[in-house]
């Protein structure tokens, strides 16, 4: 996916919104059923602070990235996602989700990628987060997104994710350019590479937090409704996409994360999900003082539309 | 040979020349030896020195109704300079009274208004003289300097001294005249304006908001920073003088200049790091990383406080008290890209509309690295917008060649990054002085830089500005959008003294009234 970065980076900053530009009092609030409602305010919960750890990704990718029209990028991005995450509170305040200043709590998964995040995301290189984000977009963007929206007939709702998915469509664009641009060059340079980085022990405790949040993850939307087969068909989008040239399908990183995403789609495959799941059960036990206190970062969050 | 001491004896005969030259002059409209544009310390002191070498017919055009430039502009909360006083200040003009290390812009411009007054410079000053153009008679060696809503000013010499730093600018924000509430730039301060209770936005963090906002912070009920790149911050060695100290200095001036000397030489060895990618360029790194450690407890705002760009690359910074009130319950640091500002207040990307009362823009100065300061016509119609469009350059920073009896003051090159800025202004000065005695004494029509001689010294400049942290990635106002550095010299204020010392003949083009007067020019006799 070949984009002009240039062009790129004067739409996002032509296709800004606020907070403020959404009526959030609006009729439509009560077409949340009383069914609906306890599932949403979870489902909710874990989409807004998947937002909020991409926000953080971001943050890590400006720092890395070289081209300074691409830092410039993903320092909307980083302030993009945290909107996301801000306006997707502002749906669960309009839902009488939280009271006052609340925040939901992240899930122990959650807190341990935050914590990940907080203290080696700065030290990764940028083609680790580059080629994880846009698979985390893809599954937010074609699944979880789409399914809300399906199931979900309040128009604020529907305003906010339409807002919401325009943004993420340019995160994608950029994620693939630059996970291309990231595959371009000697394939045995770039193996090199990768050898030296996957092996690092940061990185492997970073996936070790990241594949039982993933499932957690699955498990989570599958309880509130979402057919699996339709999160491994947007995960399926990564592989597509991302492989559809040969500098693409070079880079290493989009190997092994589309290969990863074909495990997570293969339930049949008990080499991969047992252990998985275990892990994920495992997490429940993990000693919350073992757990650094909240970074600041997440207390930038806010549903208010003024401030 | 300099020119200067070369000719004394011609003097006479080129005295009685001068004399003859203005008289026809005179009839059309008077003609000053020395018109000097800008009454800030560069101006002032070029007026001094030019008077101490016997040149007095001189006229200081200010556009202001006071003397001071920067120092008159700029009354902001928390002005100060980043540069002691000992060593911002003439050599020739010491003062034994300042009341601190760094003083603050008052006391600055007291001491502006005390060489006015020590000097009798009010006599030269013409208050709300707006220059707007200006263009040079070749045929009569004169310049004709057009000045708004006022008659044409005529100079045989001109001193360009209006300084880079005197135009506030405004930030590319969409929306700026959307705002229903106050609006202050840092250097056109409102003191009218009254803060308290206020919710107030600063926009930029560079050397006067880190200036503002500990001062503001005070004031207000809630102040909130917005920051597009964080600045290096080093310690303030700051103290308030005792009594003591200042009456050594004023029994013992010697005391004075040894203090200024060690002063300039500890500055001097800053360079080593701030202006070359060097071992004590990461020092000083860390130096500033443990000073943020040591203010900011708090692991994200010292990673948004972290500049990710080379110590030096963009102004470094002095202040204790920045970081501290940035960590006070009224003050919050934002991050977030400014999407625009609308009539309550600033949009930022993460989708909030931070509202308040007053924005104070601390944005600093439109520097003009790729145009003319206002339009300069030289020889041939040539125009200096068109020959700087790619980025500005003279001829070691004072004269640009097709543009004769021109003369710079803090011109393209002559930025420093780690010294005082007086340090280079006065061998700018001492140079220019040399120049327009050239002029005066060998009645000459014009003297010119040789196009070469400016080409070779910018070709020097630029190879040794590339090895330069200033040209080292970060995008910084020392550059043009192009990354071409127009402003800052690549090294030691003591080699930059040292490259002003002396007039160099040959470097130049002298036109005399008679042609053959170019030949002994050439032969220094």
């Amino acid at each position: 996916m070949d984009i002009d970065l240039e062009k790129m980076l004067a739409k996002v900053k032509a296709s800004q919104w606020a907070l403020a530009d959404i009526d959030w009092d609006a009729p439509g609030a009560e077409l949340i059923t009383d069914e609906q409602w306890p599932k949403l305010k979870a489902f909710m919960s874990d989409l807004m602070w998947i937002e909020h750890v991409g926000a953080r990704g971001f943050a890590a990718m400006a720092r890395k990235a070289e081209d300074p029209m691409l830092k410039e990028m993903y320092t909307y991005f980083h302030a993009e996602e945290q909107r996301h995450a801000n306006a997707e509170m502002a749906l669960m305040r309009r839902w009488g989700m939280l009271e006052e200043d609340e925040i939901p709590l992240p899930n122990i998964n959650l807190r341990l990628v935050i914590d990940w995040l907080d203290t080696q995301s700065d030290r990764m290189p940028l083609e680790v987060l580059g080629s994880v984000i846009p698979m985390l977009e893809v599954a937010l963007d074609g699944a979880l997104c789409t399914f809300l929206l399906e199931q979900v007939d309040d128009p604020v709702c529907h305003d906010a994710f339409k807002r919401i998915n325009d943004d993420e469509s340019r995160h994608l664009g950029v994620g693939f350019h630059v996970l291309e641009m990231q595959g371009h060059g000697k394939a045995y340079r770039l193996g090199l590479n990768f050898m030296g980085t996957v092996l690092n022990p940061r990185l492997i405790v970073g996936i070790a937090t990241y594949l039982p949040l993933l499932s957690r993850m699955r498990d989570n939307v599958a309880a509130m409704g979402l057919p699996e087969e339709k999160l491994y068909k947007a995960m399926n989008k990564y592989e597509r996409i991302g492989g559809r040239t040969a500098d693409g399908r070079r880079n290493p990183w989009f190997q092994l994360i589309s290969r990863h995403g074909r495990l997570v789609a293969d339930r049949g495959n008990k080499l991969y999900h047992v252990p998985v799941d275990a892990m994920v059960k495992l997490t429940d036990y993990y000693p919350r003082a073992l757990l650094r206190p909240v970074p600041t970062w997440v207390k930038e969050l806010t549903y208010k539309t003024a401030a | 040979m300099s020119a200067v001491n070369g000719h004394a004896a011609s003097k006479q005969a080129a005295s009685a020349s001068r004399r003859a030259r203005k008289t026809p002059a005179a009839r059309q409209a008077p003609v000053l030896d020395v018109a000097i544009i800008g009454a800030g310390f560069s101006g002032l002191g070029t007026a001094i020195r030019l008077r101490e070498q016997g040149i007095s017919d001189i006229a200081i055009l200010e556009r202001g109704d006071d003397v001071g430039g920067t120092w008159r502009d700029n009354t902001y909360p928390g002005a100060a300079c980043d540069i002691p006083s000992n060593l911002y200040s003439f050599s020739f003009a010491q003062n034994p009274n300042w009341s601190r290390g760094y003083s603050g812009s008052a006391e600055i411009l007291d001491y502006i208004h005390h060489l006015v007054d020590r000097f009798e410079l009010r006599a030269l000053m013409r208050f709300r003289h707006t220059v707007t153009g200006m263009t040079f008679d070749e045929a009569r060696g004169v310049w004709t300097i057009r000045v708004a809503g006022k008659k044409n000013v005529h100079a045989r010499c001109v001193v360009s001294a209006q300084g880079p730093l005197a135009n506030p600018a405004l930030p590319n924000i969409p929306g700026i005249d959307t705002f229903g509430g106050k609006t202050i730039h840092s250097a056109r301060w409102e003191h009218s304006y009254d803060f308290a209770g206020k919710r107030v936005a600063v926009i930029g963090t560079g050397a006067s908001a880190i200036q503002i906002v500990p001062a503001l912070a005070e004031r207000v009920d809630f102040l909130k920073v917005f920051q597009r790149t964080p600045a290096w911050i080093l310690p303030r060695p700051g103290y308030a003088a005792p009594d003591w100290n200042k009456t050594l200095f004023e029994k013992l001036p010697a005391s004075q200049t040894a203090f200024r000397n060690a002063l300039f030489y500890a500055h001097e060895a800053m360079a080593t790091g701030v202006i070359w990618n060097t071992p004590v360029t990461r020092l000083l790194e860390g130096v500033a990383k443990a000073f943020l450690r040591h203010q900011v407890p708090d692991a994200w705002v010292r990673r948004q406080l972290t500049p990710q760009y080379r110590i030096g690359c963009k102004r470094l910074l002095v202040s204790n008290d920045y970081y501290p009130a940035l960590m006070r319950d009224n003050v919050k640091l934002y991050t977030w890209p400014i999407d625009k500002i609308c009539e309550k207040g600033i949009r930022s990307v993460e989708g909030i509309e931070h509202q308040v009362d007053c924005i104070v823009f601390a944005t600093g100065f439109a520097v003009s690295k790729a145009a003319a300061p206002f339009p300069i016509t030289g020889v041939d119609g040539r125009r200096l917008d068109d020959e700087w469009s790619r980025g500005a350059m003279a001829y070691k920073s004072v004269n640009v060649a097709g543009y004769p009896n021109l003369f710079m003051a803090l011109g393209p090159n002559s930025g420093p990054g780690h010294n005082s800025a007086l340090s280079y202004m006065e061998p700018q000065i001492d140079y220019i002085v040399q120049g327009i005695q050239t002029i005066l004494e060998y009645d000459l029509r014009a003297l010119d830089v040789r196009e070469d001689a400016q080409a070779k010294h910018n070709a020097q400049l630029q190879k040794r500005l590339a090895k330069t942290n200033w040209n080292s990635g970060c995008a910084s106002w020392y550059l043009t959008e192009d990354g071409f550095n127009a402003t800052m010299y690549p090294g030691f204020a003591t080699q930059y003294k040292k490259q002003m010392a002396r007039f160099v003949n040959e470097d130049y083009r002298a036109i005399r009234y008679e042609p053959e007067f170019h030949e002994r020019w050439m032969r220094n006799d």
